[in-house]
């Protein structure tokens, strides 16, 4: 057990180190970095390329990387990224940092090349000395760990507290506004918070990778556990945030000890799934308990509240007349001619691609309706439509039911978990929201895509297409059909009174329940009605490869499908055709005509277009309908904040004006 | 700049609009070194536009802000209060979560030299002892009083060159109207000039020196107080 208790203290201490450094940047400037599992990861590389490519003295390379490294790339993300984000809508907030999550590690992988990387000599002790503790063999490099988090809380602390850029750095996060007019420079603030925490991601990569190994998966295992942290600091408590990064090491360590698993064991009889996924389950498990056991989060949403929606028109928007109504379906014909038309010149191969994007694209309008109409940033689509794949391939190929009798079934046993999914939007804002369907989605990935039935052995289950449709052509064209439909469900949801509901509830949560709606309803329909679409479309998706296998459902593939809809446009149904296509074709051509790792080239563009949002909140749909108007409104935007340097004009916001 | 001598603030062809919706036209407003100009007018008339404007704390389109003569126009708000302009923004001008003593020192740091740091925080204190007595506490759990004595005993503390008040009386009862009134004469001892946006017309009007009415967006008057009451009557009434 004690073996146990030092190696969780050590993960514990990784987790620490770099949750201290979400937090920071969260309260200093309200962005929440979903990516900085990515920069340790990205940073852990640079220094294993500089020890192991460049033969470096380990010592020296990881101080040059975590001291000098870490906080330029910390002010280069500021400077193009983040330093845009204090003025954009909180779903903007969001989505920007879930891009660079998405695009920097297949960065990094064009930079330092996709080599595998073995370990690298620690930084620390080389060789470790053995130490004896209470009959355990404990290893200097395992103390080092403890004791360099342990230094970063403390530093961070006296930083904050006893500092002049602390008592800044608190000012701001007070009220940024009121800082600047005492003086406070807020640039210096927000930029020194982001290369800080930079700084805190280099050091947890460094540790983690040279304890670990350099590979992408302990480090989105890293994240995870880190967001699982921030929760329970309530996002701002850093002492909290130390010891609960801490507590989850532990115990996420103590559930690989032999003594629970043999509790498990006899208790499910079934090890694989159990023992496979506990680890990963845990940190997710204890976040969902603290979202539903924690009070007063959801104030978080009313305090947001005020924020314009991100689609909300804008007095520039009143400049000249609205758009003619051919040049609003303009796109649309065209979008929906190329559609009909593109068997005429595309082979065969292609049109299986196309039929393949189709039925993303299908999946991508349940996003439509659960991020574009509720305004709630979901993260577990991709879950539903996994359920719904394995869902049909048990009914077809182990029931002997008709694939199309099979579809609508499983999408309809997936709704109720869209509603249970739902159940944290009735309570909390909306980074929260994100933070529990993706707690959901990495439990799905962990237990029931686990189980041998629906895995198989990672072979998956076969799924036939539908009798009659088998050749690609009649495929694609049957695929041409559901999009319709569905796109026409989509479209009179959002023309019902549901839809004016959830307009509204965009807007403002508040002023919809004054006016006596009922706003759990609304969010229960449109998160069910999502689940639904995301099934279908999952499942036809599986009906295009023959087989419904877990890894196609992957929660990071998931994040990867959430950055290509925000790209395209999440309000728009032409968005999620786009980004379904788009989805199905860069990798393809990808592999055409690409090697190494310039294959992950797609998945770096998908990413860099979610950050692109901080510029155009409403994506590239609304770019290309509105191009000039939107350009001109950016310009405008840019001329005022020249004006106005201050983060956020909160003195003029309500007064006289 | 031969009209601005002497002036300790001077505002030209002051222009503010939020997107298309203009807030100020041409605002022109002077207010000589060490005096108080009340900025008067309805709701909507732009007098918080106008005090954010000189603040930092809002945009400008066109037009000059000219403080002690230096042309401040293009400096962001920081930089502003590192030259001695103190703005207390509509409703209360003070850190809630930090506690008053950490408020204090993050409003004192950037107006007082760092030899004087300490001596003035302890001047802050003495001004209103109640502020001694919750320096632990956060600023937000101070009664509204109590916060804008916070705000006034920053400026007491370390008098600045130029103060703009936002309806610091806003929503206090009438007994802590007094406490802010009466903090604000000193300050005008203090040689502060202070530019004064006020509900309490009366009370404004015992302490300015001049008055400037603001009607739509622009100024309807301007003249020293003894003429400024019955322009006033007819304005606020007549409209």
């Amino acid at each position: 057990m004690t073996t146990y208790l030092v190696t969780g203290l050590v993960v514990g201490s990784v987790y620490a180190i770099a949750t201290l450094g979400i937090v920071l940047t969260y309260s200093s400037t309200r962005v929440f970095n979903f990516a900085q599992g990515a920069i340790a990861f990205a940073l852990a590389i640079t220094f294993y390329e500089l020890t192991v490519d460049h033969g470096w003295n380990p010592r020296w390379a990881a101080a040059v990387t975590v001291l000098v490294v870490s906080p330029l790339l910390g002010l280069v993300l500021w400077a193009i990224l983040f330093r845009r984000l204090a003025d954009a809508p909180s779903s903007v907030r969001l989505v920007s940092t879930i891009g660079l999550w998405v695009a920097l590690p297949p960065l990094t992988g064009l930079i330092f090349g996709r080599d595998e990387r073995f370990a690298a000599p620690s930084a620390v002790f080389d060789p470790p000395h053995q130490y004896e503790v209470m009959g355990v063999g404990v290893d200097s490099n395992d103390v080092a760990v403890i004791v360099v988090a342990a230094v970063a809380a403390l530093l961070l602390t006296v930083l904050l507290r006893a500092t002049p850029f602390g008592l800044s750095v608190r000012a701001t996060v007070d009220a940024p506004s009121m800082a600047a007019t005492v003086g406070v420079n807020t640039s210096i603030v927000s930029a020194g918070s982001w290369m800080i925490s930079t700084t805190l991601a280099g050091l947890a990569g460094v540790l983690l990778g040279t304890q670990r190994g350099f590979t992408l998966p302990q480090f989105t295992l890293l994240i995870l556990g880190c967001f699982a942290a921030v929760v329970i600091a309530r996002m701002h408590s850093l002492p909290l945030a130390f010891a609960g990064s801490l507590g989850l090491g532990v115990v996420q360590e103590l559930s690989k000890s032999v003594v629970v698993g043999d509790f498990l064991d006899q208790f499910f009889e079934r090890q694989s799934v159990w023992i496979r996924g506990l680890p990963q389950i845990i940190p997710f498990t204890v976040m969902l308990i603290f979202l539903l056991a924690y009070r007063g989060l959801g104030q978080e949403r009313f305090s947001t509240d005020t924020r314009r929606a991100d689609d909300a028109p804008t007095v520039e928007d009143l400049d000249g007349p609205p758009l003619a109504w051919w040049r609003r379906l303009l796109p649309v014909a065209v979008v929906v001619v190329c559609v009909l038309a593109a068997p005429l010149v595309l082979s065969g191969l292609w049109e299986g691609i196309a039929a393949k994007g189709l039925a993303l694209a299908i999946v991508f309008l349940s996003y439509t309706l659960v991020a574009g109409s509720g305004g709630m940033l979901s993260l577990c689509q991709i879950s539903f439509a996994g359920i719904a794949a394995a869902i049909t391939a048990d009914l077809a190929t182990n029931h002997g039911v008709a694939i199309v009798v099979a579809i609508p079934i499983a999408a309809l046993v997936v709704v109720p978990i869209g509603l249970l999914a739902a159940i944290p939007s009735l309570r909390v804002g909306d980074l929260y929201l994100a933070l529990a369907t993706l707690a959901l989605a990495v439990l799905v990935d962990n237990t029931y895509f686990e189980l041998p039935s629906v895995n198989n052995f990672d072979q998956g289950v076969d799924v036939p297409r539908p009798e009659g449709f088998g050749d690609d052509l009649p495929f694609y064209y049957l695929l041409v059909a559901c999009f319709l439909v569905v796109a026409l469900l989509v479209r009179n949801v959002r023309r019902s009174t549901t839809g004016l509901e959830l307009d509204a509830m965009r807007s403002s949560e508040q002023a919809v329940a004054t006016i006596g709606v009922g706003i759990v309803r609304s969010k229960l329909v449109v998160f069910g009605l999502s689940a639904f679409v995301a099934g279908v479309g999952g499942a036809l998706f599986a009906t295009y490869s023959g087989r419904a296998s877990p890894e196609q459902y992957s929660v990071l593939l998931g994040v990867v499908w959430l950055a290509v809809v925000v790209t395209w446009g999440v309000r728009s149904i032409v968005g999620a055709l786009l980004a379904g296509l788009s989805f199905a074709v860069f990798p393809q051509l990808a592999s055409e005509h690409l090697t190494g790792a310039w294959l992950e080239l797609p998945t770096v563009l998908f990413g860099l277009g979610a950050i692109g949002l901080a510029r155009e909140p409403r994506g590239v749909v609304h770019q290309i309908v509105h191009g000039r108007r939107t350009q001109e409104r950016a310009r405008r935007q840019r001329a005022r904040l020249r004006a106005t340097p201050s983060p956020v004009p909160a003195g003029v916001e309500g007064g006289g004006a | 700049m031969t009209a601005t001598a002497g002036a300790g603030l001077v505002v030209e062809g002051l222009e503010v609009s939020y997107g298309d919706v203009r807030a100020l036209h041409g605002v022109d407003i002077t207010v000589p070194a060490g005096s108080v100009t009340a900025v008067l007018g309805a709701n909507g008339a732009g007098k918080s536009s106008l005090a954010a404007a000189i603040g930092g704390a809002g945009p400008v389109d066109r037009g000059r802000i000219v403080v002690d003569g230096e042309d401040v126009t293009r400096w962001p708000a920081y930089r502003r209060a590192r030259a001695g302009v103190a703005y207390v923004p509509e409703g209360r001008g003070v850190f809630p979560h930090l506690t008053v003593l950490d408020n204090l020192r993050a409003m004192l740091r950037r107006a007082v030299p760092a030899a004087d740091r300490a001596d003035a925080l302890a001047r802050a204190m003495d001004t209103f002892p109640v502020l001694h007595e919750r320096r632990r506490q956060a600023a937000g759990t101070l009664s509204g009083g109590e916060q804008q004595m916070l705000a006034l005993a920053r400026v007491l503390a370390a008098p600045p060159r130029l103060l703009v008040a936002d309806e610091m009386s806003l929503g206090l009862a009438p007994r802590m109207v007094d406490v802010v009134f009466d903090g604000l004469r000193r300050a005008e001892d203090e040689g502060v000039t202070i530019l004064l946006v006020e509900q309490y017309v009366e009370r404004a009007l015992d302490l300015a020196d001049e008055a400037v009415l603001l009607r739509h967006g622009e100024v309807a008057w301007a003249g020293p107080v003894g003429d400024a009451r019955a322009e006033v009557r007819s304005s606020y009434l007549g409209g």
